[in-house]
This record gives C-alpha cells, structure tokens and sequence, in this order.
C-alpha cells in the first residue's frame, strides 16, 4: 500500500500549505516589483499589504452581471482551488510526511494541470462579458499548447525512478539531482509552469490588454479567490518542480522539510520574478514555439535521458 | 473507517477545497447590500454601453491545432506506461517510441507548414 | 461585530482601489498617482471603490461616467480633481461626489477609510433601473411572440451570423469599447466588430474631446508645444518635455506589455529626468531588449507602410516608418543646433518604441546644448506626436487610419498597436484654448 496520511491530516497540511504559500507568493510578488521599480522597500509595509488588500477585498460586495452562468461563475474559482490543493497533495513535504502518494501519482498531478484549463474557461465564459470570453478563448490556445511540453518535461524525471509515484522519483534523486542529469527539464518546466498560471508574460486569460480578462467583472470575494487559487497553483507547481527536478528533501544539515520549504520558494521566486522582468508573449507566437520547438526539446531530453540511463 | 487509500484521500482534498472556496465567496453574501440594479450589473466595456450578450459562436480559430493535441494526447497515454518500463526493457523500448514519436512529429511538421499554427 | 471592525481596521490601510476617468489637463497628473503607494490604479470599476475624475470632460461623456460609476460594487464614491477645468454636465449626475484638490493619495485613502468603517455612506446607483428591452408581456421570456417568430428577446440582443475569413457559420460581435477603456487613449470609442478574436471591422472613431466645451484655462497648465505654436519658447523647455512626453509615453506602454514595475520605474525616471542626461536611456533601452518589450512582444505587430503616411506628419509614427518629416528640420534655430530627423525603417510596433526612445536621448541632447535659444513662432510645431497646427492636431490626421490598421487584428496585437502609436485625443482642446486667447 503507498503511502498517505489520514484525510484530517491531510487536510490540514494541504491547508497550511496553501495559505502559507498563498501568502509568500504576495510577499514575493510585492517585493519583487518594489526592487524592479526602484523604490525602496518598506518591509512593514509589504508583509502588511496583502492581509490589507484582501480585506478591502472581503468588506466589498460582490457584484454580478446581467445574465451571468452563476452557478459555473461560483465553480470556477472553487475548482482551481480544488486542482491546487490537489496538486500539493502530491507533493512529499519531507520523508515521512506526503498527503496522498498513489503509485500514479504523476499522472494524478498532470489531470490536475489540465483540468485548470477547464477551470479558466468557465471563469471566462461564465460573466457573459466580452472580455472575459475572450481571455477563456485566448487561454484555451495556451492550455492545448503547453499540455504537451508540460508532460514531457515531467516524465523524463520518471525514467531514473522506473516509476510514476512522486515519491519514488524523489527517492530516485537520492545520489543526484535530476536537474543535474536532465539540464533541460527544469527551465523546460518552468516555462510552462508559467503558462499554466498565466503568470506575468503568458498572462494572456487575465491580461493587461483585455482590462483583467477572464476576472473584469469579478469584485469582492470572488476577486480575492480567483487571484488566492492562481497563487495556489503556483505554489503547487513550484512545490512539485522542487520535488522533481530539485530532490525534494534530500539534502545536508536541514530536516527534510526545511529543504523542501527552501527548494519550493527558490522556484517561487524565479516564477514570480519572469512576471516583473519578461514582457507579454503574443499568443500566436507561444502557440508556434510550443509546438514547433518546445516538444521536440522536451522529447530530446526524454530520449538522451533515456539513453544515458541504459 | 473505510480505508481510503492515497486516491481516496486526494479526493477528499479535493472536495474540501472546493468546499472551502464556496464558503468564502458566499460568506461575503451575508451582509447583504440592496440588490444590483439593471446598470449595476452592466458587463464593462470602457464606459459604452455594451450592445449585445456576449455569448456567440465564437470562431476559436485553434481548432486545427486542437485536433493535433488530441492525436498528442493520445501518444501521451501510451507514455506513461512506457516511463515505467523503459530501464527495464532497454533499447527496443526506446527504438519503438522514437518511432511512434517520429511519426507523430511528421504529423506536426506538416501542420506547420499547412500553417495550422498561423493565426492559431 | 468584531470581524467587520478588525477588517475595517485594516482595509483602511491598504493601497485605495481607484479607477481614474483622466479628461483634459489631467493625463500626466492622474498617471504620477501611480508612484504612490497609497493609492493603486486599478483597470476596471469592478475592482475599484472610489471612481476619481480628473480634469475637463465633455458632456458627451458624461453618461459614460454614470455607467461605469454604476458597476463598481459597493461600497463607492466618487472624487473629482478639476485641475483647472470647469465643472461640467456630468457633475449634475453625481450629487454626492468629493471634490479634492491637494494631497490627493492621502485625500483618497481618507475617503475609502470612511467607506469602509460606515461613516460615509456608499453612492447609489445614477442611472434607472430599466431593461435594455422592455417585458412585452408575450412569450415565455417576454419577448413579444411566441415560437420561432417571437420578437426581440428580453435583454440584449444576441450576435448574428457573420462573413467569416475561414467560411464558417460563426458570429460576429459587436462591441463598443468606451471612452475610458484601461489601455486605449483617454476619450477614444472604437465601434468594433468582432469574429472570435479577430477584429473585422472599425468605424472610424470619433474624437469626443474636440468640439467640447470643456476648457483647461490654468495658463501654466497648457503644453510648452501650444504655446510655441503662437510665441518663443526656450528650445530647452520644449525638448526636455518632449523628452519627458516620450517617456511617460513608455510608463504607459510597459503596463500593456505586463511589466508594470517596469512601468513605475521609467515614469519616476519621466519626472526626475533633466537636460544631458541621455545615458541613463542607453541603458533602459538595454534593459528593455532584456526583457524583450523590443522582441517578441512588439516586432512585426501593426507594420504601417510608409505610403499611407506621407505627408500626414504624424511625428514617430511616421519616422518609425521610413518618412523623414519633422518641423523641426525647417526650423533655423534647431539646423544650427546640428538637429537631423532620427529615421527607422520597419515600420512596426518595436521600431516606434525604439523611435521615441532614440527621439527621447536626442532631445535631452538639444536641450542640453540649447542654452538661451528661442523658437520661432511660425504656426506650426513638432509635438511629441507630430505635427501640430492651430487648425489640426495629430490625433486628427491618425483616426482616420485606424480601421485600415486595425482590421483581421487579433485582440492582443490591436491593443499592443495602438499603444504604440501614442494617440493623444486631448490636445486638440489645448489648441483651440490658444485660439480663443489669440481671438479673445
């Protein structure tokens, strides 16, 4: 039987993790942009603001449009929350400790990934905005794209392990880190883990250029939703590229799970960053790269990979 | 108790998370202003006042492209066993897959060149 | 109760969610507010408690201020900074506004802490309460029939089949996007009609700032260009704003590229730069490669022949293209400062950000090396846009050309085309302020 933890415990790990994480990706995300912007960073100031922001959030009234999909409208953010915490449920928080490790656990992690499309799209369509319809759309090319690149960055860490469960992966990690043996995965999965958030410069459902996208018409709670569950995402995939590619909680002097707090918000940072520092990608051009050049590097690596295993 | 297993747990996950966000966005619902009028409830469009619902048949222009992921999709099942066995079965599994992966790349060539990918 | 004082507490010190409505005069004034920290400009009312309206709007807007008004969520206000202008018709439909004039991000964040602790009760909504199409009473949605004949449904219209690029039986959306539209210029309406995400078709926009009656008549308020246009002006003066112009112009643009810190970054360099101090440009042009805003962001969008601009004298966008056509070139006082017209050849979204940014690091130059020269006062002058006359501005020459630009677009690459052509609707009024003064 692999391993897990009782559904309280479970709960409760996922839980704080998510928070915690959700929290550190507004920090990260506040701090970033104050260096990049020049002014000095009030550190009172930065660790306050989110709790701030959300309670601006939480006192305003959450409005609707004329002839919205209430129901799928209050779905949405509820099932990208879901996929999340989902996602970081797989993760192995140090040796003894993982929510859920199933013997197929990597391809639990890559339903969740492609479920957010589904989650993103009903958050589009639902208001009947143009906008909003049009970031669903936009972000529906996105999600085909990247789905590819995505598994095929991943599953060359399954290969050294002979096994689709997370924790054998990181077990597997054990004399070398995969981002040693396959230097191509992890910029490969960042890339696209970028995408999966439509973080910074492939925010293209929730963009710029469209008012706020796929979130135009939502105020109050369900604003601080939409944007806690992508935060929540992030965090997952950050969390599992740690465990993937970074050897999860293998390393000297700190416990396990220090690692992986250390590991994960390294990843944190470098995610966030690209939304401060790389400007908007066009979607006809990401669509073209994901396809024509990001596939046939993320299958070169599974097979050189591959070959250097045998 | 019924023992659950890893799935089951990850699932229980699952539902609670999304019980949980349901809860918040409708804890806000309890302090309940006076209901939205008809302008209130306007979907934005710079200040113009919009002309139309915004459901249509909207041309999603992709939709070759679409059709390629679902042929990739289905390479990608086949994958994951293939992982598993891969150290196992030595080189004639590589073999095998570099030709089911060649082929389907052919497949992506020539979409290409169909521009396929070109509003897309 | 306990929760809604403690959240209270700390709403009213978070970052006040504004959506600014800029009008005449009020552009660069509502865009530094984005170096406080006080206040965050937010790019829909959905998101927004307090709707600030800046300077002069034409009456023509005013019923786009009550619907966006209308869909922010409670609980609201309004604040209007005049800046100069007079109060117009709009200000009838906004009994409870605040009016602020100094201080403006504290003045902000007081209000929004009144909202949210109760002491300042939430606006109601300004226009009735009435459907986009009446209940007919007939039919089960009211729609005035019965069956597959039955009348206009109840509530808007739904979109109609469309001739479409690839023959397939979809639809074409109509959709006005308004005056105050987060990424377009303030006051521009483009009627559009959209298939998918493609724009097919563009009415030709009207400008709603020019026939307005709004006035901005705080002399030191009206631009260092309009006043060239009728007496000398320090050669200095006028290149260090059209540096600075440029610049602002590059805050803005970076926030449609997603790099907003990017953005705040270069708009506190807009309002520090001074005269010679063209190396720090060097380097955020290097930078702005880094980050590819001058790669895949803008190469190849919204390519403008050179053809369909000539003699327009439409400034960068011109020169962008290939036109070497700059007043400037006639002007004695700039041939003796050794000025020549700065030439890309692309024609596309990358090479007008390069354009200003090259115009940007020349004008420092000139002002540098002007000393005590004047302008001469002929009528004509080279604003940061182009060519501005007392009779037509550049805006005026650049909306007729924006369906043939904008058509078979997509969405993303429309908005990323017109933020690079720099369109500034507003200073047509600045001119016809100078005509009033000459014939007054």
């Amino acid at each position: 039987m692999r391993d897990y933890a009782s559904p309280g415990v479970a709960i409760l790990v996922v839980g704080s993790a998510l928070l915690a994480g959700v929290y550190a990706v507004a920090v990260i995300d506040r701090m970033i942009g104050v260096l990049v912007a020049g002014q000095g960073p009030s550190w009172g100031r930065l660790l306050a603001e989110p709790v701030r922001s959300s309670a601006v959030l939480a006192l305003q009234q959450r409005r609707t449009t004329e002839r919205p999909d209430a129901p799928g409208w209050a779905l949405a953010p509820a099932l990208f929350a879901g996929l999340a915490a989902v996602a970081l449920a797989l993760v192995p928080l140090s040796r003894d400790l993982v929510a859920a490790d199933p013997a197929t656990g990597f391809v639990v992690f890559s339903a969740a990934i492609a479920m957010v499309m589904i989650a993103v799209y009903l958050h589009g369509w639902s208001p009947n905005s143009a906008f909003a319809l049009h970031g669903a759309y936009r972000y529906g090319a996105q999600a085909l794209s990247f789905q590819m690149p995505f598994l095929l960055a991943m599953l060359a860490t399954a290969l050294p392990a002979q096994s689709l469960s997370i924790v054998d992966i990181v077990n597997a990690q054990e004399s070398l880190w995969n981002v040693v043996r396959q230097p191509a995965g992890l910029p490969l999965y960042l890339v696209v883990g970028v995408a999966v958030s439509f973080w910074g410069p492939l925010n293209l459902a929730d963009g710029a250029d469209l008012a706020g996208g796929t979130s135009v018409e939502d105020s109050g709670l369900a604003r601080l939703l939409w944007a806690a569950a992508r935060a929540a995402m992030l965090v997952a995939i950050a969390a599992m590229g740690a465990s993937v590619f970074l050897g999860g909680w293998w390393g000297p002097w700190l416990p396990g799970a220090a690692w992986v707090i250390v590991k994960t918000t390294a990843l944190l940072i470098v995610l966030i960053a690209s939304g401060h520092l790389l400007a908007r990608v066009r979607i006809q051009q990401f669509v073209l790269i994901s396809w024509v050049l990001l596939i046939p590097l993320a299958l070169l690596n599974v097979f050189v990979s591959g070959a250097l295993l045998l | 108790m019924i023992l659950l297993g890893p799935l089951g747990v990850a699932l229980v996950v699952f539902v609670a998370a999304i019980l949980a966000a349901l809860l918040l966005r409708f804890s806000g619902d309890l302090s309940r202003g006076p209901a939205l009028t008809i302008p209130e409830r306007a979907p934005f469009a710079g200040g113009e006042e919009p002309l139309m619902h915004a459901w249509n048949r909207y041309h999603a222009r992709y939709y070759v492209m679409a059709l390629i992921f679902l042929a990739f999709d289905m390479e990608m099942v086949y994958m994951y066993p293939w992982a598993v066995v891969f150290v196992r079965e030595g080189g004639v599994a590589m073999v095998e897959m570099g030709m089911f992966i060649i082929v389907l790349l052919l497949g992506v060539l020539y979409a290409w060149r169909e521009r396929a990918f070109a509003w897309a | 109760m306990g929760l809604k004082r403690t959240l209270a507490t700390l709403a009213a010190g978070a970052p006040t969610p504004v959506f600014a409505a800029a009008g005449l005069g009020a552009g660069a004034q509502v865009q530094d507010l984005r170096l406080h920290h006080q206040v965050r400009l937010v790019d829909t009312p959905s998101a927004a408690s307090i709707l600030l309206v800046a300077g002069g709007i034409p009456d023509s807007l005013a019923q786009s201020l009550s619907r966006l008004h209308d869909t922010m969520p409670h609980p609201r206000c309004t604040a209007w900074w005049p800046l100069g202008a007079l109060p117009g018709l709009w200000l009838a439909n906004f009994p409870h506004h605040v009016a602020i004039d100094h201080n403006i991000p504290e003045r902000l964040r007081a209000i929004h802490g009144e909202l949210v602790n109760g002491q300042r009760p939430s606006e109601p909504p300004m226009l009735a309460d009435e459907d986009p199409a009446p209940w007919r009473g007939i039919g089960p949605y009211g729609q005035g029939g019965t069956g597959m004949t039955g009348g206009t449904p109840y509530g808007r219209p739904m979109a109609e089949l469309g001739p479409d690029r690839d023959g397939l039986r979809l639809d074409v959306l109509p959709l006005n996007v308004g005056p105050f539209f987060p990424r377009f210029p303030a006051g521009l309406t483009l009627e559009l009609k959209l298939a998918g995400d493609v724009i097919v078709e563009t009415g030709i926009p009207v400008n709603l700032f020019r026939d307005s009656d709004q006035r901005n008549l705080r002399g030191d308020k009206i631009s260092p260009f309009t006043r060239a246009l009728s007496e000398p002006v320090l050669v200095s003066e006028l290149e260090l704003a059209r540096a600075r112009a440029h610049l602002r112009w590059l805050a803005n643009a970076l926030v449609a590229c997603e790099l907003r810190s990017l953005g705040l970054r270069v708009l506190r360099l807009a309002t520090t730069i001074g005269s010679g101090e063209g190396d720090s440009l060097h380097s955020l042009q290097r930078v702005l490669g880094w980050t590819q805003a001058l790669g895949w962001s803008t190469k190849g969008v919204g390519r403008v022949g050179a053809d369909k601009l000539v003699g327009l004298g439409l400034g960068p966008v011109a020169r962008a293209s290939g036109l070497a056509e700059d007043v400037r070139a006639e002007d004695g006082v700039y041939r003796d400062l050794g000025f020549e017209p700065i030439v890309q050849s692309e024609g596309d979204a990358a090479a007008r950000w390069r354009q200003r940014l090259a115009e940007a690091v020349q004008s420092l130059a000139l002002a540098a090396r002007a000393g005590d020269r004047l302008t001469d006062p002929g009528g004509v002058v080279e604003s940061p846009h182009g060519r501005l006359e007392r009779t037509t501005t550049p805006a005026d020459r650049l909306l007729p050309l924006l369906p043939g630009l904008l058509h078979e677009m997509e969405w993303g690459d429309a908005v990323t085309t017109l933020v690079s052509l720099d369109l500034n609707l507003q200073e047509t009024a600045a001119v016809e302020v100078v005509d009033a003064e000459a014939v007054a």
